[in-house]
């Protein structure tokens, strides 16, 4: 081994050590001497020649490994838009903390205290929604203040599907007072059949970590059924082995929360940031290109309210694919 | 060990103290068990196995305690504060003590010199419940032995700080983590678990403490099994309150909650390990009728094959976050001329109760705080509360798409004492209780997210109780349930409380103040401000004659961390890592 070569095996160990901190396809770029993440503006982003998309860590379809690559629809879109802005794409892992408001601090404007200078440019799967951005606390203060949320790109809903194998039909939920159902843990599902029918459900409900691991246990038959966002239902159905399993048609009663909006966002004072995504968004979703986005990975695709406010019946259609 | 010219010094310093120490320094199962009883060392935290923390020394007393002198202070160094939650412990002329982000450190005790530190290495992406703090190190033979933040027991090699054993006690990614200082009874060392609000399991864990080999497993949740562990083998050891399904609905149970997160006492007498359990999972009570054991409770645990001897529950059916973990201190009684083996326990819920510590059978419960709403009274029979209907937070599912009505209830989840240990003065016979007067109001969020999903939360905020204090150090009278004297506090009080023979009560404060007080008539006696909030636990030991008192400064842990009204009070208080070493100089003690 000649000394060049030494020299460029011991770079790459010191680089190796370096980025030790962060996960593999991050980048590290926050300030160590100050502690604290850069101020990647807009200006920034492009002359550094990447985008830190934040997705969630092991959330199919929408972000997950796999291979070890970042894969899903979140992924795929982030990807998207950092063509379309012309640098390259960089993951963010999320893990998710306890709710909404603490993700965003941790991933969009001040940085997790164990890892202050690890933030994301922009951050996928928040929802838009105007009254949760402009939401007081108990002293009038805005929540959310510290965040812009823009550019919805979906729609998401509840779904049930169920083994037709114990369960001849799923007209209402009811039928989940006899028979069990698996949700993920500490998910509106969760809550809904607790709770829903005055508890009735309750000791039918089983609970496991993820989606993933409660269509292993329909496939075990330990349940009739599982509950969880439409997406992951049609990635779950999406697999070989759950090709036996149906779609349920019963609506959710009782849900105040039907339907929602997804959309992205930034740090407040990054809106030039956020205006740029948001004019890439709003073309993927009106040419229809969101739709085969979400057709590649096996998954229907819901046209944001947002759009179906103003969109004219045929400019709809060509967002839903149905032209 | 450093690789800059220091190093060699710091090399060789430790060198200097394995030769001058290295002989007599073995902690052994005598040395913890008698702790209590030696004022030269401080091995265990609790200042003896029963947590009384009270020292016999009087040395230092309530005449000469306005002479008490800083003789140095230890900087934990580096950009990381937070809170410093710590006590200390003094064996052989070396302090070993932990400081926040699963730091460790040893300290020659004569010049406050560093000896060794230990960095853990935390992975990435690591998302503590429960902020960032670490409460203790445990002595054993040659060893340091603490918790981290990623729920590992790591031993230190006492002389040079690098790791004899580290073992995986709980799986971080799952939510587990370690914040309380691990015990040692009878070669074994003792560990709870922290974990989040969802989906783990509360367990009590014993390792061997010369190997780290797992010796039994104790889950707090009903109907998980514990195990005895034998030759690498798991053999079941029965399941903790006999089946699963009595006191939880459907398959709740296996995500009970009932973190034991602040560690154990011991007693010898009964030989007994009593553990506290954390609040029962998920937070909405509504979800899961019935008493859900063992959560919010104190659990007698055989320190042999971690059996459950007898429990006590504070709050059943919990829905207010009031976990059971506080400390229950073991004390001795007379009354009408005969002994009884009691135990006492400040509860989150504002009740102090004091117990039959041979059979849990509750003797006596008392309030320890100004107001409680959230239940009229305790049932004087079997100490259970007599809940206030309109005082439980409402059904988030129920109220969906409004705010429903906001619910007040006192205390707040933050509690009448949360962590911070009390002191029981064998001298005066009273119990001084670190509490705190806050009211919580909490009602159903409208519009909530939670991984990119509607949920259904609860709001809640934090207010104090008072205009002008929240803090109260209280002096309460186990035998009458009544207070004998108050220090009321601006800030909230989170740092612990010795006493001593010397009739002098210690604590800190918020403001930054290490304060002794009259253990007899609560007169304020002596004030030191250590430049940052104090929320660790004070010691005391002797030194050549001489009496000494350190604790930690460093504001920080859970009061920072909720805004509300409370943020008001504490917002400007900066952040700190320093030990402070006090003594009391010889001429002052001739001097009386």
């Amino acid at each position: 081994m000649n000394t060049r070569f030494l020299i460029g095996g011991l770079l790459a160990l010191g680089l190796v050590l370096c980025s030790a901190g962060v996960s593999a396809g991050e980048v590290r770029d926050g300030d160590d001497l100050l502690n604290r993440p850069a101020d990647r503006t807009y200006d920034r982003i492009i002359e550094s020649g990447y985008l830190k998309v934040g997705v969630y860590k092991d959330f199919p379809p929408y972000s997950f490994e796999q291979d070890g690559e970042p894969r899903g629809i979140d992924v795929e879109l982030g990807k998207r838009i950092a063509r379309e802005l012309g640098v390259d794409f960089r993951v963010h892992w999320i893990v998710p903390d306890e709710a909404l408001s603490d993700d965003l601090r941790n991933n969009v404007w001040k940085g997790h205290y164990l890892d202050k200078q690890r933030l994301a440019d922009v951050m996928m799967r928040v929802p838009y929604d105007k009254a949760y951005a402009y939401k007081q606390d108990s002293t009038g203060e805005y929540v959310n203040e510290q965040v812009h949320m823009f550019g919805p790109y979906q729609r998401e809903t509840w779904q049930i599907a169920y083994d037709p194998s114990q369960l001849d039909s799923v007209q209402t939920v009811a039928v989940f007072q006899y028979h069990p159902i698996g949700v993920e843990i500490d998910t509106l599902p969760d809550f809904y059949l607790t709770s829903g029918l005055r508890g009735r459900m309750r000791d039918q409900v089983r609970h496991y970590r993820d989606v993933e691991e409660a269509f292993n246990a329909m496939r075990e038959g330990d349940v009739s059924a599982v509950m969880a966002m439409r997406s992951e239902i049609d990635f779950e159905l999406g697999r070989p082995e759950n090709r036996a399993f149906r779609l349920a048609e019963t609506g959710f009663p009782g849900i105040g929360k039907q339907v929602w909006d997804v959309g992205m966002a930034v740090k407040n004072n990054h809106r030039q940031l956020g205006y740029a995504l948001e004019g890439i968004v709003d073309k993927l979703v009106k040419t229809g290109e969101m739709d085969q986005l979400f057709a590649g990975l096996g998954l229907r695709y819901g046209v944001p309210d947002y759009y179906r406010e103003f969109l004219k019946p045929e400019a709809l259609a060509r967002a839903s694919g149905s032209d | 060990m450093r690789s800059n010219k220091f190093g060699i010094r710091i090399a060789a310093s430790a060198l200097a103290l394995a030769v001058s120490y290295g002989a007599q320094a073995a902690v052994t199962d005598q040395d913890i068990m008698n702790d209590e009883n030696t004022p030269g060392d401080v091995v265990t935290y609790g200042m003896g196995l029963k947590g009384q923390r009270y020292s016999g020394l009087e040395k230092l007393n309530t005449d000469n305690v306005k002479y008490l002198q800083p003789v140095w202070a230890f900087s934990f160094g580096n950009e990381k504060m937070r809170g410093q939650e710590a006590q200390p412990m003094v064996k052989d002329g070396v302090m070993y003590v932990s400081a926040s982000y699963s730091r460790v450190y040893a300290i020659d005790i004569k010049t406050g010199e560093e000896i060794w530190q230990y960095d853990a290495r935390l992975p990435d992406g690591i998302m503590p419940c429960c902020d960032v703090v670490n409460r203790g190190v445990a002595l054993y033979d040659d060893k340091v032995i603490f918790g981290t933040l990623d729920a590992k027991l790591v031993a230190l090699n006492k002389d040079t700080g690098k790791p004899m054993w580290i073992k995986k006690v709980a799986d971080y990614q799952a939510g587990y983590a370690i914040t309380a200082a691990p015990m040692i009874v009878k070669g074994k060392v003792i560990t709870g678990v922290s974990g989040g609000e969802f989906g783990i399991v509360g367990k009590v864990i014993a390792y061997d403490a010369n190997t780290g080999e797992k010796v039994w497993m104790r889950p707090t949740v009903e109907g998980h099994m514990g195990y005895v562990y034998k030759d690498g083998k798991a053999i079941e050891n029965g399941i903790s309150g006999g089946k699963a399904g009595k006191t939880w609905p459907g398959d709740m149970w296996k995500n009970g909650g009932a973190a034991t997160w602040l560690g154990g006492t011991y007693d010898a007498d009964t030989d007994s390990i009593f553990f506290g359990t954390g609040n029962p999972a998920p937070w909405n009570s509504h979800l899961r009728p019935g008493d859900n054991l063992f959560s919010s409770s104190r659990l007698a645990i055989d320190p042999d094959d971690g059996s459950i001897k007898w429990h006590f529950q504070t709050t059943p059916h919990d829905g207010w976050d009031y976990d059971g973990v506080n400390e229950l201190v073991s004390f001795d009684y007379k009354e009408n001329g005969k002994t009884i083996k009691a135990a006492a326990t400040a509860d989150r819920n504002g009740f102090m109760y004091v117990l039959n510590r041979e059979n849990g059978d509750f003797i006596r419960g008392f309030p320890f705080v100004d107001k409680i709403t959230w239940a009229t009274g305790l049932d004087p029979k079997t100490g259970r509360p007599i809940y206030s209907d309109a005082h439980r937070p409402g059904d988030p599912a129920a109220a969906e798409g409004n705010k429903g009505k906001k619910v007040m209830a006192q205390p707040a989840f933050l509690g009448g004492k949360n962590w911070m240990p009390v002191s029981y003065s064998k001298k005066t016979g009273l119990f001084y209780v670190p509490s705190n007067e806050w009211a919580m109001e909490i009602w159903n969020e409208p519009v909530s997210y939670k991984k990119g999903a509607a949920f259904l939360g609860a709001g809640f905020t934090i207010k104090p109780a008072h205009d002008d204090f929240i803090g109260v150090l209280r002096a309460m009278d186990p035998k009458t349930g009544k207070e004998v004297w108050r220090y009321e506090n601006t800030a909230p009080l989170w740092g612990g409380v010795m006493t001593t023979a010397g009739n002098l009560v210690f604590t800190g404060t918020p403001e930054g103040y290490l304060k002794a007080f009259d253990a007899q008539t609560g007169k304020e006696l002596y004030r030191f401000n250590t430049g940052s909030g104090v929320v660790g636990t004070p010691i005391t030991w002797e030194m050549d004659g001489e009496q000494y008192v350190s604790v930690l400064s460093g504001w920080g842990g859970a009061v920072p961390l909720w805004g509300g009204e409370v943020a008001k009070v504490v917002k400007d208080f900066n952040q700190g890592g320093m030990v402070w070493t006090f003594k009391l100089p010889g001429d002052r003690v001739a001097a009386n």
